[in-house]
């Protein structure tokens, strides 16, 4: 008789706690895309003082900086589905890096002080957003274990969770920056 | 940095006039404790002999006089030795220090206090024995250092049940970080999950004296080390992947255990040794290169934290 009570006890307590830990994981997941998105805005937000620093500077570029304008205004009218929030970020990502590898052309720009302080903080963020997805795609791994390992695999089928995707760039983000290519557009 | 071949000019050039001055103090030194020793057991046993000979004194009590003898050899040997390597802390250790980089000061007697020890996080137990020596601290590059040689113990029990271990013995580093961050970071040496694989990381994640269990991407990193924090972003941004890769190619270029912490941004690093550090031998001739060899290459080892961690690059918004 016991025994039997022992048993239903422990087997309840392991239901609660796999019960309890597939939610913790999959908020998890939110919590860290919740970082991601607020990272992004602060980058949005630096771009139209880092447009204004180098405008008058930068000659030759006048098309990509007014590429990212565009692309700034389209990412934060907020009018986008998460995945085409993604691709238009890792564009703008792109975009970026060229911007930094032409300033190399412009030594005046290169020493301007609020310019040195910009490219300062645009390389912290851009760490620290590389950070939060790479946070992202061990929450998202840890949420997919769970979901598809043994035994949490059978709670998560009846509470209809199913696996995330990471982080992935696609192929032609995955070529390296190429100066030349960027100022052709 | 300086390589190999500059040290040897500077050994050749500036410090072998020294080490010579210094080897004739170590052979007099030699000399002289070889006669105390021989006198201390003469002594002894002429003692002992006049005591067995007094058949009325038990066996146990001759211990009494041959641990006098090692009490007193002991003792004297510690003062005759003392202004010894005072000096060849001073001739040898500083000069090294100075060549590597002039910007860093010396002071052979004092060590990294035991609160900043605490602060690291690294160690959770607190030493009641904390004693260290050989401090070194300065900006090389672009970067504060301070590290010193610790040895932390704990003792407990009184008595027959007096137990002490040593929680750390070896080099204790602290630099400046080159990135700002308000979280708490542990990189602690992984033995789980070489042991367990999966199964030990699940333990990992339940060490309740531990932040939260940060599992990271480089599969060699995670294999030597276990990561604790209380930030998953702020973690990853700190290691990024070319740190993981650098902090495994110092552990692989050490060879021993190491912790690292990353708290009010700075880097603390505690590598293990067995021997002593920086501390001359009394038996071994100092005019062999390969034996001053040992102190450059330990010294730059520790300085050299800073290039391994790639610490003087200030990119980000810290400078």
């Amino acid at each position: 008789m016991w025994v039997v009570i022992v048993i239903g006890v422990v087997i309840l307590l392991a239901v609660v706690f796999i019960y309890n830990s597939l939610i913790a994981k999959k908020n998890q997941v939110k919590n860290v895309f919740g970082t991601i998105d607020a990272l992004l805005k602060k980058r949005y937000d630096l771009l139209p003082n880092l447009i204004a620093t180098v405008k008058g500077y930068m000659q030759h570029e006048k098309n990509l900086l007014r590429e990212i304008t565009e692309m700034r205004a389209k990412a934060v009218s907020g009018r986008m589905s998460d995945d085409e929030q993604v691709e238009l970020d890792n564009k703008l990502s792109k975009m970026l890096g060229g911007i930094m590898v032409a300033v190399e052309n412009y030594p005046d720009l290169k020493a301007n002080e609020n310019f040195m302080h910009l490219q300062r903080t645009m390389n912290e963020l851009e760490e620290q957003i590389s950070a939060a997805r790479r946070a992202y795609n061990a929450a998202v791994t840890n949420y997919n274990n769970a979901v598809e390992m043994f035994p949490t695999n059978l709670a998560a089928s009846m509470m209809g969770y199913k696996t995330k995707k990471v982080f992935e760039i696609s192929p032609e983000q995955r070529e390296n920056v190429d100066a030349d290519k960027i100022f052709e557009n | 940095m300086k390589t190999l071949e500059d040290f040897t000019n500077f050994y050749k050039t500036a410090l072998l006039a020294d080490l010579k001055a210094l080897e004739r103090q170590r052979r007099k030194i030699i000399s002289k404790l070889t006669c105390v020793i021989f006198t201390i057991l003469c002594i002894l046993g002429v003692c002992l002999l006049v005591l067995r000979a007094n058949s009325r004194v038990a066996p146990p009590f001759l211990f009494i006089p041959v641990l006098l003898c090692i009490i007193t050899g002991a003792v004297i040997c510690y003062f005759m030795t003392r202004g010894y390597v005072a000096r060849f802390k001073s001739l040898v250790i500083q000069r090294i220090v100075s060549f590597i980089d002039e910007n860093l000061n010396y002071d052979a007697d004092e060590c990294i206090d035991k609160s900043t020890f605490m602060l690291s996080k690294i160690f959770t137990k607190k030493p009641n024995i904390y004693k260290g020596d050989d401090l070194v601290w300065g900006k090389t590059g672009a970067t504060e250092i301070k590290f010193s040689e610790i040895k932390a113990e704990h003792e407990s029990g009184s008595g027959k049940n007096r137990r002490r271990y040593t929680i750390f013995k070896g080099l204790f580093f602290i630099g400046d970080f080159n990135k700002h961050f308000t979280c708490e970071t542990v990189v602690l040496p992984d033995t789980a999950e070489k042991l367990f694989g999966h199964f030990g990381q699940k333990l990992q994640s339940i060490n309740i004296f531990r932040g939260e269990l940060i599992k990271l991407e480089d599969p060699e990193f995670e294999s030597y080390f276990v990561v604790y924090g209380d930030d998953q972003i702020q973690a990853r941004y700190i290691l990024s992947m070319s740190l993981m890769e650098r902090i495994v190619e110092f552990r692989k270029k050490t060879g021993r255990k190491i912790y690292l912490s990353f708290v009010g941004s700075k880097v603390f690093v505690a590598v293990s040794y067995t021997k002593s550090l920086f501390e001359p031998r009394i038996f071994r001739t100092l005019l062999d290169f390969e034996s001053i060899r040992e102190y450059f290459e330990d010294l730059q080892l520790a300085i050299g934290i800073v290039d391994d961690l790639n610490l003087n690059t200030r990119i980000w918004s810290k400078q």
